[in-house]
């Protein structure tokens, strides 16, 4: 996991049981708004792991290669669950995976699907395809009560919150390397708040789009 | 040549001036435009250095990039297969010739390194360069271990950011060099990196192909390195500087690249024009000199023939100056002076012809005579030669009557006259009145012949108008070698001569030097007769004065006689006439008076009685003092008046008659007898005579001496004696040579007589002697029986 800052905001208890509502503004270091990021929300205190919602059960999810791209751009998984790549394009795709997460390795061929990759660890583990040096996914792969994407427009909301002591934490693929997990900590939620928590996020360009790395543009 | 000398200074100055300051000037700009041009093209340089370096980067970058992309090599790295990521990086480090190739993790730390094995928790030196590795490939300057190298370092992504893989490529010399042979650079690089902790002190990490020390010499004395082009010297030679800070970490010194050009080099080629310059104003010195010192001696070379010829013309040498044939200001000042000198010489025989020749009768004149007279002397010096001097007699009286006109005319006309008959002789104008001939090789006889020839010539009389002119020509020939040999005594002889012959009636004389009154010797005589006066060299003689009636003497006459050391006797026709004329004879007189007055006084003490006749003459008797004087010296000696006379001439008292009969007066007052000597042959004024106090009368010896020849003489003598008689007078017959005269004159009662047949003029003791002898004692008895 990598996050970089660690910010602690204290929560008042609210006064009556009630499901607060915790509303997510994501942006990068320029203020513009950051989809695609990760936010989980883990209880500190038995009170809000009692009030988790209960986990599903281990299910499967594709990522599909559609038009030289992974969809989707961030896939979550809890610790079970199994993915399946699917090659919806025309070309071959050499899917790779050095994670120690998960590190995988097979040639796709047009119309391919994978086997089903279980995947037990808790981590984030990063896809790419050998061929074509601009396709990568991320599969988060975390066990957390509530996990979220956030949107493009840079907001996550999570509704019902119980009250209790949380810890927020936020990741996106993009992170500059090397900094520990961007979290914030001890987030109390009170009863029926309506809480808003903003985090900033020092970006590295999408690598996705900003070049072509085959091209020497130095 | 000073001239010329002047011209070629100024030239050559000027020259030298014009071509030194054009050199200056141009090579000031010259190098001026050098160095701008230097600074920009530095410029450039700076920037294109700039811009090989990266890309060489670039090509770096981009191998790196293809070694980055590599799957097995991606794989080994994310599964931290350190071995297999040693090789590769090892590998490819080979083939993009870095020295160093290292594998560096996302949090900074080395994972893998080809040079030296990283330490556990080794970080990557170059942070800064790695931050901005995550994104795209980025290159460094960095010095590491005192050399400068290139870290690229290239992100690798699987698919994500897994590490950066850093190349180190050295940058030496070898680099620099081939960089320099494959574009503009200058030749001259230096890679420096600053030294940490030593503020501007840099270290030379690099050279190019020119090993000079620029950084040493910019750095020296805290300078610090230019960002913009500099002149710096090292070594004794001119760069233009500047230093390129290349592109570098945080974490590692400064690298910088100092570029330079030089100066020396880019003024390289100009050199040769320089020495073509210098060679072509050493030619055009050389050029401009000789043209100088031609054109000058074009100028000052006709000066100084002018020049010359001016000093000939000052000389006297009016010689035709050298013409000059250009036709500039020098040519017509040549040929200015050409006529000036023509004229000048034109205006000096004129002048000469003048100075030497008569205007009026176009003769020689004197000095030209003279001239002539000389030169011939000169050169026939034993050669007989004879002088004529042709006075013409009524030219002066013409002149009075008529005045200078006619007489010029006339003296033309005489001188076209003897012109005709002068033969080889020399006719020039002496004087006003006269002309002088001068006839070389003729002796007396010729002379005289000539001058007979001359006075034929000048017989004719003048005629003009209704003028008749006489001539009348007397001419006085004056004889060389006998009568001189030097041009202007024969001149003054000849002149002596003519004197004579215009005072008498002969029409030729020849110059007689026994006669002649005007010689120097006598102006000389004069100093010395005073001197003879003061030391008593005269002598006073005494001529006995023979009383005829009774045949004693009983007078005397005193005369001067001066024995001169030199010349002996001097006869005293010489030097009486000229103490006359020159004044002198007043002193003389005085002596003689003295003299006579003492003599007087020891003759006639005793039975003796010798009356003492001393001569006085016309000046004497101006002098007032006389009487009293006289009086005085009677007193003085002791004698008395009656045994003096004195005796003056006839002329003496016309002279200034009514002065002298008051003296004569006086005198006789006095009681001295007074007597006219010479009576006869002046100025004989009967008026006068009676009114003067005289006793006695003289007659001239000329009378005397022809009594026996001439009967005519004898009646005159007679007459006289008669006369005196009547009037109461005595008389004295001078000159009595011979026993005939003695008795005549007895026979008509003269009262005495003195001559040389009594005794001629006797120095006293003679005189003495004599009357004690009485030998004319038998004269008178002779003629008493």
């Amino acid at each position: 996991m990598r996050g970089r800052w660690l910010g602690t905001l204290a929560l008042l208890i609210g006064t009556a049981a009630g499901a607060a509502d915790l509303t997510l503004n994501i942006t990068d270091q320029r203020g513009k708004p950051v989809g695609d990021a990760v936010v989980t929300v883990l209880p500190h205190d038995e009170v809000g792991k009692a009030a988790a919602p209960p986990r599903p059960a281990a299910g499967s999810k594709t990522i599909n290669q559609v038009s030289l791209t992974f969809v989707p751009y961030i896939e979550i998984f809890r610790p079970g669950d199994r993915v399946v790549f699917q090659n919806s394009d025309e070309t071959r795709h050499h899917v790779y995976s050095f994670s120690p997460v998960k590190a995988f390795e097979f040639m796709l061929g047009p119309g391919e699907s994978s086997q089903p990759l279980e995947l037990e660890k808790q981590g984030v583990v990063a896809v790419g395809c050998n061929i074509h040096d601009s396709m990568v996914t991320y599969l988060y792969v975390s066990d957390a009560p509530w996990v979220l994407v956030s949107s493009a427009d840079g907001k996550a909301a999570i509704r019902g919150l119980p009250a209790g002591n949380y810890t927020v934490r936020v990741w996106q693929p993009r992170l500059r390397p090397g900094k520990p997990d961007l979290a914030q900590s001890a987030v109390l939620v009170s009863g029926a708040e309506r809480k808003s928590l903003t985090f900033a996020l020092n970006l590295l360009p999408d690598s996705r789009r900003q070049f072509d790395r085959e091209q020497t543009q130095y | 040549m000073r001239f010329r000398f002047r011209l070629a200074s100024f030239l050559v100055a000027a020259l030298v001036t014009v071509q030194v300051l054009t050199a200056v000037l141009v090579y000031s700009v010259t190098r001026h435009e050098l160095i701008d041009e230097g600074k920009r093209q530095l410029g450039v340089a700076a920037t294109a250095f700039d811009r090989q370096l990266d890309d060489i980067s670039a090509r770096v970058a981009a191998s790196v990039q293809v070694l980055s992309l590599d799957f097995a090599l991606r794989s080994a790295i994310a599964q931290r297969d350190q071995a297999t990521v040693q090789s590769a990086l090892r590998n490819h480090g080979q083939r993009v010739g870095a020295e160093r190739m290292q594998l560096i993790a996302t949090n900074g730390r080395i994972e893998a390194d080809t040079l030296v094995t990283p330490a556990a928790a080794a970080m990557f030196a170059y942070p800064d360069l790695l931050d901005r590795a995550f994104e795209k490939p980025a290159a460094v300057v960095v010095a590491w271990q005192d050399k400068a190298y290139w870290v690229v370092a290239v992100p690798v992504f699987a698919p994500d950011l897994v590490g950066v893989i850093a190349a180190m490529i050295p940058m030496d010399d070898r680099l620099l060099i081939r960089l320099q042979d494959q574009s503009v650079l200058p030749k001259t690089i230096e890679l420096v990196g600053s030294v940490p902790d030593k503020g501007q002190a840099w270290k030379v990490l690099a050279n190019g192909s020119d090993h000079v020390s620029l950084t040493e010499n910019l750095t020296a004395a805290g300078g610090q390195l230019p960002t913009e082009a500099r002149l710096v010297v090292v070594d004794g030679r001119e760069y233009l500087a500047q230093a390129v800070w290349l592109n570098r970490s945080r974490t590692s010194p400064d690298v910088a690249a100092v570029l330079a050009y030089s100066v020396d080099e880019a003024l390289q080629p100009y050199r040769s024009v320089g020495m073509a310059w210098a060679g072509l104003l050493s030619f055009g010195l050389v050029a401009g000199v000789l043209g100088a010192f031609l054109i000058a001696r074009q100028v000052s070379r006709p000066v100084e023939q002018l020049a010359a010829s001016a000093r000939r013309i000052e000389a006297g040498d009016y010689g035709e100056p050298p013409t000059l044939a250009s036709g500039d200001e020098i040519g017509a000042l040549a040929s200015a002076f050409t006529s000036m000198t023509r004229a000048i010489r034109e205006r000096e025989a004129h002048i000469l012809f003048q100075a030497g020749h008569d205007q009026v009768t176009g003769l020689a004149n004197r000095v030209a005579a003279e001239t002539a007279i000389h030169r011939e002397r000169a050169m026939h010096p034993q050669q007989p030669a004879a002088l004529l001097m042709i006075g013409l007699r009524r030219v002066p009286e013409i002149v009075k009557t008529m005045g200078h006109a006619v007489s010029d005319r006339l003296m033309h006309d005489a001188g076209e006259r003897l012109q005709r008959v002068i033969g080889e002789g020399q006719l020039a104008r002496a004087t006003d009145t006269e002309f002088s001939v001068f006839l070389p090789g003729q002796g007396k006889a010729e002379a005289i012949a000539s001058a007979f020839r001359m006075i034929d010539a000048l017989s004719v009389p003048y005629q003009e108008a209704d003028l008749t002119l006489d001539i009348a020509p007397a001419v006085g020939i004056a004889l060389a070698p006998e009568h001189g040999s030097e041009a202007n005594v024969l001149l003054r002889r000849a002149g002596v001569a003519l004197i004579a012959s215009l005072d008498s009636e002969e029409a030729i004389v020849v110059y007689d030097p026994a006669t002649d009154p005007h010689r120097p010797e006598r102006l000389s005589l004069m100093s010395e007769l005073r001197e003879a006066l003061d030391r008593s060299e005269l002598e006073l003689h005494y001529q006995p004065k023979l009383n005829l009636a009774n045949g004693l003497i009983d007078g005397a006459e005193g005369l001067v006689r001066w024995h001169h050391a030199r010349l002996g006797n001097v006869p005293p026709d010489s030097f009486i006439a000229l103490a006359e004329e020159t004044g002198n004879i007043r002193r003389l007189t005085r002596w003689a008076i003295a003299t006579g007055i003492a003599q007087a006084q020891r003759w006639n003490g005793g039975a003796r009685s010798i009356r003492v006749s001393i001569n006085v003459s016309a000046r004497d008797l101006d002098d007032a003092d006389l009487p009293r004087r006289i009086a005085e010296l009677l007193t003085i000696h002791r004698v008395a008046p009656q045994h003096i006379l004195l005796e003056v001439t006839e002329s003496a008292v016309m002279d200034k008659p009514d002065a002298a009969i008051q003296i004569l007066r006086r005198l006789a007052e006095q009681g001295i007898d007074l007597a006219i000597d010479d009576f006869g042959v002046g100025q004989s004024s009967f008026a006068y005579l009676r009114q003067l106090p005289i006793c006695e009368l003289k007659i001239d010896k000329i009378f005397i001496q022809r009594i026996a020849d001439a009967p005519a003489d004898r009646t005159i003598v007679r007459s006289i004696v008669e006369l005196a008689h009547h009037l109461g007078y005595r008389v004295t017959a001078e000159g009595v040579d011979n026993r005939e005269t003695l008795d005549y004159l007895i026979s008509i009662g003269c009262d005495h007589a003195q001559g040389y047949l009594i005794a001629k003029a006797l120095q006293h003791d003679a005189f003495e002697r004599m009357l004690a002898g009485g030998d004319w004692a038998g004269m008178h008895r002779r003629v008493g029986t």
